[in-house]
């Protein structure tokens, strides 16, 4: 560092900064040199030791101070180190409850479906019998196929949508594989192909195997795809079943059809359809009626079948997600 | 030789003892740290340059952790302990930087 030209202005940065970078080491060692050297000749004392810091006194407190310096650099280490450890355990007991968790949900809908089938069997057990209650059985089926709450199968349409791939240009160091901005679907637009998928003539239509009824959402909560409450993840397969002649030209036809294909083309969106000749769609769950009740109760008992049209109630609803969005 | 033995010994004390610090204390640790080596530093360069004096050492040690822990207990209750730790750190490193340069010229002539 050579020191500034006498009578040029140095700014109070740069002199900071000078005086920073050229005293690294403390000015006092110089001085308590300089007095040593000014007293050694006269007063006898041992070089390496001032006054009354005589030398094994002095290494013995440097002893200590690094000692204290050892402990301190320790402890230090030590708490670094636990508080990581800590935040890990924390992380892996919480994904622990996770899965712990997901597996009561698990064996609660096990249990759900297992007297589900118990109620149905014995239903039937106790209609079969008589011509009255084999008719209200089949009538039963058919409101059960309306509401979307027992499996179908049959031809149909199967809709891809999925998150663009990552861009090649994206940092595989520490960016992750994660997609993320306008590359990314929405709620929204599985909603716009699920809505073009009704009004195209689809008699059932399911995402991800998850079968949508008439209540059904198609939600988004954070990054996640709730349909139904329960997360889906790109690729969605949006599975519709219909008439094999006309679904996929009218589906092709729709708005919402070409709004999705133009986020393929301004994002990479993946939108592709495909016929199928045989679709499995399982069982959705059934909205529960709270407060609504039948408006005519001897009327609906004796004239069944009126308002529960098993191909049209469902089929022509043109949005099935009224908490979408 | 001492020193040394006491350096040691103080790393091997703070593994085996493991005493735990009070979490007021505990963000002032690393750079106590910090400030210890660059005291550490100053003394084995003096040292090299033959000016080495014990009380200068020991009272730059104490007087450099601390100040350094006191600028960033202030700055914290300022609202600035973030960015005055960094400058902390940043002189600190600086020094210790210088330090270990000369150490190194002394060591390798180089």
């Amino acid at each position: 560092m050579s020191a500034p030209a006498p009578g040029r202005q140095r700014s109070l940065g740069a002199s900071l900064l000078d005086q920073v970078l050229a005293e690294t080491l403390d000015p006092a060692y110089a001085q308590a040199a300089a007095t040593r050297a000014q007293r050694t000749p006269g007063d006898g004392v041992p070089p390496g030791g001032t006054g009354w810091f005589g030398r094994s006194r002095g290494q013995l407190l440097v002893a200590l101070t690094l000692l204290v310096v050892g402990l301190l650099a320790a402890i230090t280490y030590r708490e670094a180190a636990a508080g990581a450890q800590g935040r890990e355990v924390a992380r892996q007991s919480l994904r622990e409850d996770i899965g712990v968790e997901s597996e009561v949900t698990d064996g609660l809908v096990t249990q759900l479906e297992q007297l589900t089938g118990e109620v149905t069997r014995a239903r039937e057990q106790a209609l079969a019998a008589s011509a009255v209650g084999q008719r209200a059985l089949d009538q039963l089926a058919e409101a059960e196929l309306a509401a979307a709450i027992s499996a179908v199968s049959g031809p149909g349409l199967r809709v891809t949508l999925g998150n663009a791939a990552p861009s090649a240009d994206s940092d595989p160091v520490g960016g992750s594989q994660e997609v993320s901005g306008p590359g990314v679907v929405q709620d929204g637009d599985l909603q716009l192909v699920v809505n073009a998928l009704w009004a195209s003539g689809a008699e059932a239509i399911s995402i991800n195997g998850q079968r949508l009824a008439a209540t059904t959402p198609i939600r988004q909560a954070g990054k996640a795809i709730l349909v139904d409450s329960r997360p889906v993840t790109s690729p969605y397969e949006v599975s519709a079943i219909g008439d094999p002649d006309s679904l996929a030209n009218r589906f092709v036809l729709t708005p919402e059809a070409s709004t999705v294909a133009e986020l393929t083309a301004d994002y990479g969106v993946v939108f592709n359809y495909a016929e199928v000749d045989d679709l499995d769609l399982p069982a959705g769950t059934a909205a529960e009626l709270e407060f609504a009740g039948p408006l005519d109760p001897a009327g609906a008992a004796a004239g069944p079948g009126t308002g529960l049209g098993a191909s049209t109630g469902v089929g022509t609803d043109p949005d099935p997600t009224p908490d979408g969005g | 030789m001492i020193p040394i033995i006491g350096l040691a010994v103080g790393v091997v004390l703070g593994l085996l003892l493991a005493p735990s610090v009070p979490l007021g204390l505990q963000p002032y640790l690393p750079i106590a740290v910090v400030a210890a080596l660059d005291a550490v530093f100053g003394g084995i360069r003096a040292r090299f340059d033959g000016i080495f004096d014990a009380k200068v050492f020991v009272v730059s040690f104490v007087s450099n952790v601390v100040v350094a822990a006191l600028i960033v207990f202030l700055g914290d209750q300022l609202g600035v302990g973030a960015q005055l730790s960094t400058a902390v750190v940043v002189v600190l490193g600086i020094r210790i930087f210088g330090n270990a340069a000369a150490i190194r010229r002394h060591l390798f002539r180089a």
